[in-house]
């Protein structure tokens, strides 16, 4: 069992059943929103996928200080699965949002709203992370590069964050602050349920990402041992650590 | 549990019934990608390791007959 396959089996089931008592909650616990109603079950898909993506590409950026701070290429694995993951959920994240503004605002998409437009930014940011992986060819520099993307990018997210907050004019509801939100009880327990379940399928789809990963490359370790390094087929060109 | 989905109000489908339900299939279609992406990746994994053991046992047999041939052969 390599390291990242420890505690899988557990983080899979530890997460599954988070999942679900969230989706019990969330529509069988907490209370229809006095002003949307039902379309405000959205809410605990969307804003958990966004804080989780938000929180993952400033992850990518920690494990890339990591790398640049230690030269170690599980870093660099760390930090690319973390943005990878990240994608991901933000995707899934900016459609959930997007068929939320459909139905309470009458529009799938609104420019004007300062948190739509700047998600998206950050989002598109992120999407040349893995071009750029692509389109440096010595693994070393591919690594050292891309860190030193993942450092800024990763540092531009909460000054984003922070910068969208401060603005004054809003549609976008607040549902966190500093003195707990305006969640009453039941929503605030399906909410944080709902958060701690997708963070944890973060975690767990995140370690399977690199369970694969380092799988792939003792397999190609053996196979060099038995073939000899002329048999082994090459890499080409990838974007994804080796 | 039970208890708690007895108790549980009936959802109103009919109004923003098919939003809701968008919005999670649209999360349960990502996860359900990126598992069938992985799946995929898997297969391969699985493949070439059942190929390296083919390999190394046709080649622990060869070994076993070579040894065997020679142990047979008569010692001048």
């Amino acid at each position: 069992m390599t390291t990242h396959a420890r505690h899988l089996r557990g983080l899979t089931i530890v997460t599954a059943v988070t999942v679900t008592v969230a989706l019990i909650l969330v529509f069988f616990y907490a209370p229809l929103d006095a002003n949307q109603g039902f379309i405000q079950k959205i809410f605990y898909i969307h804003v958990p996928l966004a804080i989780v993506s938000l929180v993952g590409f400033v992850l990518g950026g920690v494990f890339a200080v990591a790398y640049l701070r230690t030269g170690d290429r599980i870093w660099d694995m760390r930090s690319y699965c973390a943005i990878h993951m990240a994608l991901i959920f933000s995707v899934g994240g900016l459609v959930a949002g997007s068929i939320w503004a459909k139905a309470s605002w009458g529009h799938w998409w609104v420019w004007s709203e300062p948190t739509l437009v700047s998600y998206l930014i950050v989002i598109l940011l992120f999407c040349t992370y893995q071009p750029l992986r692509f389109s440096i060819e010595d693994p070393e520099r591919q690594a050292r590069y891309a860190a030193v993307f993942a450092v800024v990018c990763g540092a531009f997210v909460p000054i984003n964050f922070a910068v969208v907050r401060a603005s004054t004019q809003f549609l976008h509801p607040r549902v966190l602050n500093l003195e707990g939100g305006n969640l009453p009880g039941s929503m605030k327990l399906a909410f944080y349920t709902s958060l701690v379940g997708i963070a944890l399928l973060y975690a767990t789809l995140m370690k399977y990402e690199m369970t694969a990963k380092a799988t792939r490359s003792e397999v190609r370790r053996l196979r060099r041992r038995v073939l000899g390094d002329d048999e082994l087929r090459p890499l080409g060109r990838t974007a994804a650590p080796q | 549990m039970i208890a708690l989905l007895a108790e549980a109000p009936a959802l109103p489908l009919h109004a923003a019934g098919k939003y809701v339900a968008g919005a999670y299939i649209v999360f349960l279609l990502v996860v359900l990608s990126y598992v069938a992406i992985m799946a995929v990746r898997l297969g391969r994994n699985q493949k070439e390791l059942a190929e390296l053991r083919a390999l190394i046992e046709q080649r622990e047999r060869e070994r076993d007959e070579t040894d065997s041939s020679r142990e047979s052969e008569p010692v001048a």
